[in-house]
């Protein structure tokens, strides 16, 4: 049968190998190039090799930033309070607080996509001016951010309001519009209040599609969060890869972009499996 | 004129006796209901409504596609608005869907998020405890004795303890109708409202609920208000049947074109049912089976 036949089903040794496949495809592309690269100039950055990309892991994750003052008994420290002290880590907790931060703002963005879903004024008073406001490209803004909130945490949070938000909103708020009348209606002749529709009927029902939306927006709100860290910044990931872009450290740079993709994936993951235990009913279309 | 009109069945409006006002629990006064097209014109879906639904009577409101039995039953049920008149319940203009009359939708009848003890425990729950109340002792109490009633509920319904606790996709179209309805009364509401509400089941099952309800309505004395476009259903279940029919251009909107008691003696179901299908322009008996 054709590979390209609709009706056909790869079986399961198949399936993991073809899944795999490009990511080996991928490094074994790299390795080569890496060699032929450094037979041509063994001193080439561009393209570390794995025993210069393993040292720039160890650099990063155990040592710490060359520009911190480094501690008085380093020598007498544990791997794991090396790690601690690390740049890595610390990079790593400094986004993270960041990410965390965006993540929060973005449920009550739910909720006012929820509230104008169900009540015709919040619609009314807040649809258009979300819809312009999605319009404005958040990365445009980020100078006049600046200016106004200063080069602290509070412009790059309200970065990620301007970059995020609105798609949230505008998703809640088509969600919402989504649940069928009829259990609105049934909702209140089982006397429910408009309250106790708003949140006992519509948001649990959409409240899975919800975390969906959060979790594809992930990466926009983390672009976002990248795009302030590199500009202004002392500590986090793309502060991290943006001061080592002027060094050539391309040794630290790929394991961080690697790091920062495995993270992501990892909280993809469990929100994806979180949503699925939560919410054993729903099924995804 | 048009096929299958009033005019063209040349059915007269059959008007019931009088009886005593306190029995009345629905009136329908002049109602008007038109929506606006796209391209601006008017469409009159009813055209002065008038109609009295008495305590305890099991109404079957028929008619052909598009003749605004939904949208009768929706007017009562408050989800709607009439353009002109109005709809009293229990002598009290009805603006918005209430606790007092419950609610069989054809589809989306169930909370797809809640499973079925849950389901019926819904209103109970959520009429005596607001979001903030909910997370007291008192409610835990209460809540005990809301699932031991839904139970009873169920299997009157004639589901088992084990589909408690089942989502509702995980249940058979005309399981979910039973809870739905069990889910309705346990609100011991004045009048049940199903619109279509077994018209998506397979024969078999639907005449297993025909059976149901009818039985359900002996036992609780509960007014229904039953729209169906079934002819033979409606006969066999409503003590009443009202036919909704256009009585001039398909333009015009609908009016109570035949509204008749239903005698008890099968025997008389077929002559019923000539004149039904002559009021509706139905050209078979029931199209379906």
């Amino acid at each position: 049968m054709s590979v390209l036949s609709i009706s056909v089903r790869p079986n399961r040794m198949t399936c993991w190998v073809l899944s795999w496949f490009l990511f080996a495809a991928g490094i074994c592309l790299y390795l080569y190039t890496a060699q032929k690269r450094h037979k041509e100039n063994p001193d080439d950055r561009v393209v570390p090799t794995l025993a210069q990309l393993g040292a720039g892991i160890y650099q990063a994750a155990m040592n710490p930033d060359a520009d911190e003052e480094p501690a008085a008994d380093s020598a007498g420290q544990s791997a794991l309070e090396r790690f601690r002290n690390g740049m890595l880590w610390k990079d790593t907790v400094a986004s993270a607080r960041r990410f965390l931060y965006g993540l929060a703002l973005l449920f009550p963005a739910v909720l006012l996509g929820l509230h104008m879903g169900i009540f015709p004024y919040f619609g009314v008073f807040f649809l258009r001016f979300i819809l312009f406001f999605d319009k404005i490209i958040a990365l445009s803004v980020l100078p006049i951010l600046f200016i106004a909130f200063g080069i602290d945490e509070l412009s790059k949070v309200m970065l990620i309001v301007i970059g995020v938000t609105p798609t949230i909103i505008l998703d809640t708020f088509n969600l919402t519009k989504s649940v069928p009348p009829e259990q609105v209606v049934k909702g209140f002749t089982l006397g429910a209040r408009d309250f106790d529709v708003a949140y006992r009927v519509v948001l649990k029902q959409i409240w899975p599609r919800v975390l969906n939306s959060i979790r594809l927006n992930l990466k926009p709100l983390m672009l976002f969060l990248f795009a302030g860290e590199m500009i202004a910044s002392t500590d986090g990931l793309a502060y991290r890869i943006a001061l080592l872009r002027r060094h050539m450290g391309m040794n630290i740079i790929i394991p961080y972009v690697l790091w920062v993709a495995l993270l992501l994936f990892l909280v993809d993951l469990t929100m994806r499996l979180l949503n699925k235990r939560l919410h054993p009913w729903f099924r995804e279309a | 004129m048009v096929p299958g009109s009033l005019a063209d069945t040349g059915a007269a409006p059959v008007l019931l006796d009088a009886e005593p006002a306190t029995d009345l629990l629905i009136r329908l006064e002049k109602i008007h209901v038109s929506y606006e097209l796209a391209d601006g014109a008017c469409k009159k879906v009813l055209d002065g409504i008038d109609l009295d639904i008495r305590r305890g009577e099991f109404v079957s409101v028929i008619g052909r596609t598009g003749c605004g039995k939904s949208t009768l039953l929706r007017l009562v049920l408050g989800a709607e608005r009439p353009t002109e008149g109005r709809v009293l319940a229990d002598g009290r203009e009805v603006v918005r869907p209430d606790r007092d009359r419950g609610y069989v939708p054809q589809k989306y009848s169930l909370f797809p998020d809640k499973t079925v003890i849950d389901n019926i425990t819904f209103g109970p729950e959520v009429e005596e405890f607001s979001l903030l109340t909910r997370f007291t002792p008192l409610f835990y109490r209460r809540r005990k004795e809301f699932r031991a009633e839904a139970m009873r509920q169920l299997r009157r319904m004639g589901l088992h303890g084990s589909d408690a606790k089942k989502y509702p996709d995980q249940l058979s179209g005309g399981m979910q109708q039973r809870v739905a309805i069990a889910q309705a009364l346990v609100m011991k509401p004045k009048i049940l409202l199903m619109d279509e509400a077994f018209s998506a089941l397979d024969p078999g099952t639907r005449t297993g609920m025909q059976k149901l309800i009818r039985q359900v309505w002996r036992e609780t004395n509960t007014t229904v208000l039953f729209v169906t476009h079934n002819i033979a259903e409606a006969i066999q279940l409503g003590t009443r049947v009202v036919v909704l029919a256009k009585d001039g251009a398909e333009s015009s909107g609908s009016k109570v074109a035949l509204d008749l008691r239903v005698p008890d003696r099968a025997e008389e179901f077929a002559e019923i049912a000539e004149r039904v299908e002559a009021a509706t322009g139905h050209s078979h008996l029931d199209e379906e089976e």
